[in-house]
């Protein structure tokens, strides 16, 4: 087999692996980018998104539903703990937050355990996206074409807000002067809660999307949060544009070690993220 | 003077006294067991309550309960191959029970969940519930943990799960514990036997995605090293390893051998990770890729039912098995057994909980051929021992305590059967003499490779 062909398959499903880890880092960079705190919980709602996929697809058996309906409650929830749980603690230092949000983590991971049991669960994968494509003489999953698609409607929707909305331009403010912003009348803690349920919906649309093709288990989120932490660490902790472009490459880069280096694959991305760090610790799009 | 003497005297006489109270107690607790009654005839086994298991009904053992612990794992992620060991186990002993115990004694189930700590649950087991049996465990690691130490446990273990050689190959028959049995077939099948089914099938390049532990490693070695001496020919031509337990998405391995020119794959996932593995390389288009597809436990009852007709075919045939099959051997034991155990728990009954099912009629057979709980002699009785159990006729082999009998192979048909759900059913049922595919004591090497 030619070398082409087997760089292009491992190709697209690094972009499929790379555009789920773009949902989580998503979430993480634009809530660290506006409210300095690094969500733990960011791949825990993923999974907790692909537990409600799941719910609401035994309830309708509706698979569109749950991909709609998901995100919106995953958002929801993401509110309603930023609200409860983070907001009270804001005046206090960063570090409280972050321990917030590390208990989240717990308490979702056990909830989602009384709830759905310790068996894995999953949603079957739809006939309509069961299908494959042919492109140039290969046959591409329609499923996977479709989660890198979504990946990068959001990339191009989160930059479009960001920076051609007239709201983006607060989430802007904020993002590189707090207090000027508040001097200027931008009222942070509204701003706060709707980064925190947009990122929180990422998030819940990441775990929808999974559910179809791998099984949900509880402390699921324990190992994608990794991976999400070396995506924003490599791209520079807050730069969306970096986050997208480094979950990519992280996802391709791991399908392509594996290829060719199947015993040390893991060690390699951890390798990539040390030698970056070390070169440039700000992260390879960070400023400062 | 004289009356310190005496009272020393006195002294020396009470404390000779007691001592030898203390001695003849302690004696006589840690006296072997003995029978209440005499025996009068020597038995045959049977794994069914209803057939003659002992041809004397008088005789009795001096416990009237025999409490048997059963380990297996209970929680986490292979939670459910805990409930098949136990499901096994609590059949056999209702049968057993309903039908007058093993010489009137009856048993007593103590099950505990070997994933948190064997070795503190195997203590518990005997220090506190004083139990007489272990029975069970499901993980290797686990059996290869609790295996040293059950000359300090003094009781014997019947493994019924736990697949890695390296227990009865160097606990058993290197190290020398005669504590440790075992009844469920080992590696050789998920390794050797595959190569064999490999063999015919009109592949010559074959790879791998297995679990990154010691049964995954294994089993694909023995698959390798084993097909390699059949043909020649074969090339293998990917390795990959997923990390178990833990892998939810085989995505980047499933890639990875597609980018591949692989004609056959060889997996030895099990549990809810083969489910995982069939669904997703169907999706991601490996089975329209590949001609056909090697899972030795892919029979396991838990994937059979979970991928139900949709169990995916590759055009040469998905090959799978496990430690027992349902339909095999077409016997009347095995049919009463299949029957018992749709009956007490609905659904066909996995192979864990055959084997645990037959370690206990196994106890039962020894218990009453040697007509004692002495450890000793229960040992020398279960060694070289022959159980016709529904797997088939299983003898313990003397020198290493390893059950030998043999599992099919069959490849994964369109037809299912519905009891209590979908299975498919299996066709091109291949069967091998044990002989040829067990490693055999003293040197372990390659078994016989005859030219086919």
């Amino acid at each position: 087999m030619d070398v082409l062909s087997v760089i292009f398959s491992q190709l697209l499903i690094g972009l499929y692996r790379g555009s789920i880890y773009w949902l989580i880092a998503a979430g993480l960079t634009l809530i660290f980018g506006v409210l300095r705190v690094v969500n733990f919980a960011q791949a825990t709602l993923l999974v907790l998104g692909g537990y409600t996929a799941y719910a609401i697809y035994q309830a309708t058996s509706n698979w569109v539903l749950a991909l709609v309906m998901t995100p919106l409650l995953v958002g929801a929830i993401g509110l309603a703990i930023e609200v409860t749980l983070l907001k009270p603690i804001y005046k206090i230092d960063n570090t409280y937050q972050l321990l917030m949000t590390f208990a989240v983590v717990l308490i979702l991971n056990d909830v989602t355990k009384v709830i759905w049991g310790k068996a894995p669960v999953s949603i079957p994968l739809p006939d309509m996206l069961k299908g494959s494509v042919k492109l140039s003489g290969f046959n591409i999953s329609l499923y996977i074409l479709i989660v890198i698609l979504i990946g990068f409607l959001i990339f191009i929707s989160v930059i479009y807000i960001i920076n051609r909305t007239m709201w983006g331009l607060r989430v802007r403010a904020i993002w590189r002067k707090r207090e000027i912003a508040e001097a200027l009348g931008i009222k942070t803690t509204t701003l706060y809660s709707a980064v925190f349920f947009l990122g929180s919906l990422f998030s819940g649309l990441g775990g929808a999307l999974m559910a179809m093709f791998s099984p949900m288990v509880p402390g699921l989120g324990d190992y994608l949060i990794v991976y999400a932490f070396i995506v924003t660490v490599i791209a520079g902790l807050g730069n969306l544009l970096g986050a997208y472009i480094s979950s990519i490459i992280i996802g391709v880069l791991e399908s392509v070690f594996t290829y060719y280096l199947p015993e040390i694959d893991l060690l390699l991305i951890y390798l990539i993220m040390a030698v970056v760090l070390l070169i440039k610790p700000q992260g390879i799009f960070g400023e400062r | 003077m004289v009356d310190s003497n005496r009272r020393s005297t006195i002294k020396l006489l009470v404390a000779g006294g007691v001592g030898l109270v203390i001695g003849l107690a302690g004696g006589y607790a840690l006296a072997p067991e003995k029978l209440r009654e005499v025996v009068k005839e020597t038995t045959v086994t049977v794994t069914a309550p209803s057939t003659q298991t002992s041809s004397s009904v008088s005789r009795r053992l001096s416990k009237d309960k025999i409490k048997i612990g059963v380990l297996g794992i209970r929680s986490g992620v292979w939670a459910t191959y805990g409930t098949f060991i136990e499901q096994g186990a609590r059949l056999a002993a209702d049968e057993i029970n309903e039908s007058g115990g093993i010489m009137g004694s009856k048993i007593e189930l103590v099950i505990r969940d070997e994933a948190a700590d064997v070795i503190k649950q195997a203590r518990e087991l005997v220090d506190q519930e004083k139990v007489d049996f272990i029975v069970g465990v499901d993980s290797s690691g686990n059996a290869m943990k609790l295996g040293p130490l059950m000359p300090e446990l003094n009781r014997i273990l019947i493994v019924t799960h736990a697949a890695t050689q390296r227990l009865t190959e160097e606990l058993v028959f290197k190290q020398g514990i005669k504590h440790i049995f075992r009844v469920s077939v080992p590696t050789y099948q998920d390794g050797i036997l595959a190569a064999w089914v490999a063999k015919d099938l009109p592949i010559k390049k074959w790879a791998g995605i297995n679990p990154d532990y010691e049964y995954g490693r294994v089993s694909w070695e023995f698959f390798k090293n084993t097909l390699k001496a059949l043909r020649p020919d074969v090339e293998f031509v990917s390795e990959q390893w997923n990390p178990s337990p833990g892998t939810t998405d085989f995505s980047k391995w499933i890639g990875a051998v597609m980018g591949t020119d692989a004609e056959g794959i060889f997996t030895s996932n099990w549990a809810g990770e083969a489910l995982t593995f069939h669904k997703q390389a169907l999706e991601l288009g490996l089975y329209n890729k590949v001609k056909a597809v090697i899972n030795p436990l892919g029979y396991s009852m838990d994937v059979a039912y979970g991928l139900g007709k949709d169990y995916p075919k590759a055009q040469y045939g998905t090959w799978v098995s496990g430690r027992y099959v349902w339909f095999y051997p077409p016997t009347p034991i095995n049919k009463r057994f299949v029957d018992a155990f749709v009956n007490k728990w609905g659904k066909l009954p996995p192979y864990s909980a055959e084997t645990t099912y037959t370690a206990i009629y196994l106890l039962k057979g020894a218990i009453e051929n040697a007509v004692t709980l002495d450890f000793d002699q229960l040992v020398k009785t279960i060694e070289n021992m022959v159980i016709l159990s529904p797997a088939g006729a299983r003898w313990i082999r003397p020198e290493d305590h390893q059950a030998v009998y043999e599992v099919p192979y069959g490849k994964v048909s369109s037809n299912t059967t519905n009891v209590g759900g979908a299975v498919p059913l299996l066709e091109n049922i291949k069967v091998l003499p044990a002989y040829m595919y067990y490693r055999n004591p003293p040197d372990y090497g390659a078994p016989l490779l005859a030219q086919a």
